[in-house]
C-alpha cells in the first residue's frame, strides 16, 4: 500500500514541475475506519469508511497554493494540481518563506505503530468486545435506571509524503479506542460518566475496566451541588491535565503562534514560566505512541524536544516554515488534518513528566478544594485567561470527597497555572491530547451557582 | 447521478435489507486567506463521493465510496447491506424506515456563483479587509481575514422511492485581528456568513468587517476580567443564540430520546420555561446559512417551532427518529459530507421576539452584566449541563451599562436556566455558526432579541 501511495506521488510531483511548480510536495493517505455503535445497552450500527484523497502544495517564488480532493483518480489530481498553481499564482508573496524542507538527517524508524489484530479486527469480534463493554457497565449498574452507549473505532491508515527536495517517506498505523457512557436516572435526578482507552495495539484495550469505571463513575455523580465560591486548590485528574495541558499549553508553544503575537507565553523563551515541579517534553519516538511517526507531516525526522525543564521554557514547537522564519531547528512538529490541509504545527506526544502520588493521595491531604475529572474548555490561548467549567468533578473537605459539584467554574490565567502546580502524580494515562498525570494548583478562583 | 444511486440502492435490496439510501456529492471549495498582508493557508477542494445506508429490523450499516461508477456503487451497496444484516443479529429494538416521498430539483440560483469571480478578485477583497483591520490603529499588531466559499451539488435517493437534487452556496468572511497594548495582548473574532453567491461580498456588513472587528479589539483593550459571581445576565442576540443553540437545542434533538440522553425525555407536550418563551429553528428562512429545502435524507424541511409559550412540542427528527417516536419527520437529518451518516441536528436557531424594549431592559437591570457575542460553548444533553462564553461584555450597575469585560463564562443546567428567563427584548438578530456533534460540523445560524436570564453563575479570574 505505501509503496503504491509513493507511486502515485512521485507522478503528481513530476506532473506538479511540469505545470510550472518551483517546489511542490504531495501528502497522500489511505485509510480504513471500522466503527460500531450501541445505544440503550444494544448494538445498533455500523460503519466501514475508507478514504482515500492527496493534498498537492505547490510553491512560485515566495507564493504558496494548496488544493486537495477526496479520490486518487489521475483526472482529479491533475485539476488539484491546477487548482494549487492557480493559488499559488494569484497568492500574496510571503517574505519569510524560505523553502520546503530537504531530508532531515536520520530518520528513526518508529516502532509498534502497526498492529494487525487491529488491522484484522472482523466486525464480529469487535462486537463482542463491544457488548463485553455494555455488559461489565449493566453489572455495575444492577437495579438502577440505565442507558449506555458506547462505541468501538478501529482504523488502519497509510500516508506518504513526496517532494521534489528528496522527500519520499511513507507509513502505516492502526489505531482502536472503546468508549461507554452511561445515562443513570435516580427519581428526577439524571448524571451521566464514560470512560475510555485508546491505543495502537488492540491488548491495551479492556473492556471490563472500561464498563466499571463509567458506571462507577456516573453513580458518582448523583446529586450534585453548588457550592460556596472562593479562592480554594483544584486537583486535576489526569484527564482535565489532558484538556488544560494538551490544549491549552501545547497551543501556547506552537510556534507559529508565537510569531503571530497571538500566544501568551509571547515573549518568555529561556525564561522561568512554570513550577519546578513541571517537566513537559514533546516527544515524536516513543514506540507505540499516538502521536509516534518516523516522520512529520511535511516529511522532516521526527524527534524527542524539551519543552518546559524546572519550570524553564527550552523550546518551541516547529515545522519547516517557522524555524526558518527564527533560523532555528526544525523540530518535526509539521501536522495536517491527513491530506486535506496546510501543514500547521501541533505535538507529537505531549507528556508531562510523572511525579509522585496519585488522585486519592492528594485528596487525602487536602483541607477544602475541588477535584476536577475533565473540562471541555481552553484558555484564550492570547490572554491565557481560563474559565473552565468543571464537566464532572467533587467537592472535598478534609480529606474527604464529599459531593459532586454542578454548575461550578474554574477561573485562573494559565500563567499563574504554570506557576501554581504544587505536586504532580505518578497516574499518567494517555488521551488523544496528551500523556499527563493528575496535578495540583495552589489556588484558582471558583465560582458555583 | 440517477443511475449511479439506484445502481447501489438495488444491490443493497438485492442483498437482503429493507431500506437503503444513497447521497451522491460534489462540492468545492475556495478559502482563501491572509496573515499581516501576506497568503497564508489558501486552498481549493473538491469533494466528490457518495455515502450510502443500508437497513433492517433496526440494524443500520454505513459506508461510502469515491469510486463513481455503476460498478463501484453496486459493490458498496451489496457490502454496507451485508454489514447491516451482519449486526442485525445484535440488535434488541426492532422497527421499520418509512416516510414521505419526495422528487424534486432544487437549483439555487445566485447573482454571482463563486466559479465567476476570479482568484485574483477574491485575493484582492481579503486583502482589503486585511489592510482595513491593520489601519484602523497602530495597537493592532496582527491580522488575521479569511474568505471562504462552498458550493454544494448533493443528490439524494432512497429505496422508499425518493429522488431529489438540491444545490447550496454558502460564502463566509472573516477578521481576527489581534491588538497589544503594553503587556496587554486581546484578539477578537467577527465573522460574518450568510447563503448566497458573492455577491454578499458587496454588501457593507461584508466590506467593512476588517473594520468593525479592529474597533472593537482596541475596545477590548480596556477591559477587564470579570469578576466571578452570580450575576443578573443580559444577553445579546448572539449570545442569546448560542445560549438557545447549547442550553436547549442540542438536548432537542430526538436521536436523544431512543439513546435515553437527554433531560428532555420526560419534557414533550410539558411546560420547560415561562409562558412567554417561544424557541424555533427554521431551516426555510431567506438567505440564512442554515437555510436548506431538504435535508440529507431527502426530506423537504419546515420550520420547527420547538417550545411554544413555554411548552415543548416539536423536536428535530431524522426518518428514523420520526419513526421511532411516532411523530412527523421535519427534514432535520443533516451530514458534513458524503463521509457522513445522517444525524439529527439544527439550522436556524433562535428565541422568539418579545415585548421588552432593549433600553428599558438593561435600566431595569440593578446589578448585572451584558454579555455579547461569544467564543465557544458546548453542552451534555444527557446531564442537562451547558457551558458558553461570551467573547466580551459590559458590566451594569443600578440599570447603566459601565466597564467593558472580557472572556465571561456562563455554566449552567438545561432545565433550571430557561425557568430564569424572565425578559425578552423586542430586537432580533441571526449570527452565523458553525455546530460540531459526533464529529461532523455543519452550518448554523443563531441568534434571537436580548434576553434576561435571573441569578446565574458567571466565572471570573
Amino acid at each position: 500500500m505505501t509503496k503504491r501511495l509513493l507511486d502515485i506521488g512521485e507522478r503528481a510531483v513530476k506532473l506538479a514541475e511540469k505545470m510550472g511548480a518551483e517546489q511542490v510536495e504531495v501528502y497522500l493517505a489511505k485509510s480504513r475506519a471500522y466503527e460500531i455503535e450501541a445505544e440503550n445497552n444494544a448494538i445498533k450500527g455500523a460503519s466501514e469508511q475508507r478514504d482515500a484523497g492527496i493534498g498537492i502544495r505547490t510553491v512560485i517564488g515566495k507564493k504558496i497554493g494548496f488544493a486537495y480532493v477526496t479520490t486518487l483518480n489521475e483526472d482529479d489530481i491533475t485539476e488539484a494540481i491546477s487548482h494549487s498553481l492557480s493559488l499559488a499564482k494569484a497568492s500574496l508573496e510571503d517574505p519569510d518563506f524560505v523553502t520546503l524542507p530537504s531530508s532531515g538527517g536520520t530518520y528513526h524508524k518508529a516502532k509498534k505503530l502497526f498492529d494487525n489484530k487491529v488491522d484484522t479486527l472482523s466486525s464480529e469480534e469487535a462486537a463482542r468486545l463491544l457488548i463485553r463493554t455494555i455488559d461489565a457497565t449493566k453489572e455495575n449498574l444492577e437495579g438502577m435506571d440505565f442507558a449506555i452507549e458506547a462505541a468501538i473505532s478501529s482504523s488502519s491508515s497509510f500516508n506518504a509524503i513526496v517532494n521534489n527536495l528528496g522527500i519520499a517517506m511513507a507509513e502505516s498505523r492502526t489505531s482502536v479506542s472503546l468508549y461507554a457512557y452511561p445515562v443513570i436516572k435516580e427519581g428526577d435526578d439524571q448524571t451521566a460518566s464514560y470512560e475510555y482507552q485508546i491505543s495502537r495495539d488492540l491488548n491495551d484495550i479492556d473492556p471490563e475496566y472500561i464498563g466499571e469505571t463509567a458506571a462507577t463513575l456516573a453513580i458518582g455523580f448523583l446529586r450534585p451541588k453548588t457550592i460556596e465560591g472562593g479562592t480554594m486548590p483544584v486537583i486535576f485528574e489526569p484527564l482535565g491535565a489532558n484538556s488544560i495541558l494538551g490544549r491549552g499549553f501545547a497551543g501556547a508553544v506552537n510556534a507559529e503562534e508565537v510569531q503571530m503575537g497571538r500566544s501568551y507565553i509571547a515573549d518568555a523563551y529561556g525564561e522561568c514560566i512554570a513550577s519546578e515541579s513541571l517537566e513537559i517534553i514533546d516527544d515524536g519516538t516513543i514506540p507505540g505512541g499516538l502521536g509516534t511517526r518516523t516522520f512529520d507531516a511535511e516529511g522532516y525526522v521526527s524527534q524527542r524536544t524539551p519543552i518546559i525543564e524546572s519550570g524553564v521554557l527550552k523550546n518551541l514547537l516547529h515545522n519547516s516554515y517557522t524555524a526558518n522564519k527564527d533560523d532555528v531547528e526544525n523540530t518535526g512538529n509539521a501536522a495536517r488534518p491527513s491530506y486535506s490541509g496546510l501543514p500547521r504545527i501541533s505535538t507529537s506526544n505531549f507528556i508531562l513528566t510523572p511525579g509522585k502520588g496519585t488522585v486519592d493521595d492528594f485528596i487525602s491531604e487536602m483541607k477544602k478544594g475541588i477535584v476536577c475529572r475533565n473540562t471541555g474548555d481552553r484558555p484564550n490561548m492570547t490572554t491565557g485567561d481560563l474559565s473552565a467549567m468543571v464537566m464532572e468533578g467533587y467537592y472535598i473537605e478534609n480529606g474527604e470527597i464529599k459531593f459532586p459539584l454542578k454548575n461550578t467554574l474554574i477561573g485562573i490565567n494559565m500563567k499563574d497555572l504554570l506557576t501554581g502546580v504544587s505536586q504532580v502524580g505518578s497516574d499518567s494515562r494517555t488521551t488523544f491530547s496528551m500523556i499527563a498525570p493528575s496535578f495540583v494548583i495552589e489556588n484558582a478562583n471558583i465560582t458555583s451557582g | 447521478m440517477e443511475d449511479l444511486a439506484t445502481a447501489a440502492i438495488e444491490a443493497a435490496l438485492k442483498a437482503g435489507v429493507s431500506f437503503a439510501d444513497v447521497r451522491i456529492e460534489n462540492t468545492s471549495t475556495t478559502i482563501i486567506e491572509i496573515n499581516d498582508g501576506v497568503s497564508k493557508q489558501s486552498m481549493a477542494s473538491r469533494l466528490k463521493g457518495a455515502g450510502i445506508r443500508a437497513f433492517i429490523d433496526g440494524a443500520w450499516a454505513f459506508g461510502q465510496t469515491t469510486d463513481l461508477s455503476s460498478s463501484g456503487m453496486r459493490k458498496i451497496g451489496d457490502s454496507v447491506a451485508k454489514l447491516a444484516l451482519t449486526t442485525k443479529e445484535q440488535v434488541s429494538e426492532k422497527f421499520e424506515i418509512d416516510g414521505p416521498i419526495f422528487e424534486d430539483r432544487f437549483e439555487y440560483n445566485v447573482k454571482k456563483p463563486f466559479s465567476s469571480i476570479s482568484i485574483d478578485d477574491k485575493v484582492s477583497l481579503v486583502k482589503m479587509i486585511d489592510d482595513q483591520a491593520r489601519d484602523f490603529d497602530k495597537r493592532i499588531v496582527s491580522t488575521r481575514s479569511v474568505y471562504g466559499d462552498m458550493y454544494t451539488e448533493l443528490y439524494i435517493a432512497n429505496s422508499l422511492g425518493t429522488k431529489v437534487y438540491a444545490e447550496n452556496s454558502i460564502p463566509r468572511i472573516i477578521s481576527a485581528p489581534t491588538a497589544k497594548d503594553g503587556a496587554n495582548r486581546q484578539r477578537i473574532f467577527k465573522s460574518l456568513g450568510v447563503r448566497g453567491g458573492y455577491e454578499v461580498m458587496d454588501t457593507d456588513a461584508a466590506k467593512n468587517i476588517g473594520h468593525d472587528a479592529a474597533e472593537l479589539v482596541i475596545e477590548l483593550l480596556s477591559s477587564i476580567p470579570a469578576t466571578g459571581g452570580s450575576y443578573d445576565v443580559v444577553m445579546d442576540p448572539i449570545l442569546n443564540g448560542v445560549m438557545t443553540h447549547e442550553a436547549f437545542g442540542h438536548a432537542a434533538e430526538a436521536d436523544n430520546w431512543p439513546s435515553h440522553s437527554t433531560v428532555l425525555e420526560d419534557k414533550v407536550g410539558k411546560e420547560v420555561g415561562p409562558e412567554y418563551l417561544s424557541i424555533t429553528d427554521d431551516p426555510t428562512l431567506d438567505g440564512q446559512r442554515g437555510s436548506y429545502e431538504y435535508d440529507w435524507e431527502g426530506t423537504k424541511t419546515k420550520k420547527r417551532t420547538l417550545v411554544k409559550d413555554g411548552i415543548l412540542t416539536e423536536l428535530l427528527h431524522s426518518l428514523e427518529t420520526a419513526n421511532r417516536l411516532d411523530m412527523d419527520p421535519n427534514g432535520a437529518a443533516r451530514s458534513q459530507s458524503f463521509m457522513d451518516a445522517p444525524l439529527p441536528r439544527m439550522s436556524n436557531t433562535f428565541m422568539e421576539p418579545c415585548d421588552w424594549d432593549v433600553d428599558e431592559l438593561i435600566q431595569d437591570t440593578k446589578n448585572g452584566i451584558l454579555l455579547c457575542s461569544f467564543n465557544y460553548g458546548y453542552t451534555q444533553s444527557a446531564k442537562g449541563q451547558f457551558m458558553f462564553q461570551a467573547s466580551h461584555g459590559y458590566i451594569i450597575e443600578n440599570g447603566e451599562k459601565g466597564r467593558m469585560v472580557r472572556d465571561v463564562s456562563l455554566a449552567g443546567n438545561i432545565l433550571e436556566v430557561l425557568a430564569k428567563v424572565d425578559a425578552i427584548g423586542n430586537d432580533f438578530e441571526l449570527d452565523a455558526g458553525s455546530c460540531g456533534k459526533g464529529g461532523q460540523a455543519v452550518p448554523t445560524m443563531t441568534g434571537g432579541p436580548h434576553a434576561r436570564i435571573l441569578n446565574m453563575p458567571v466565572g471570573g479570574m
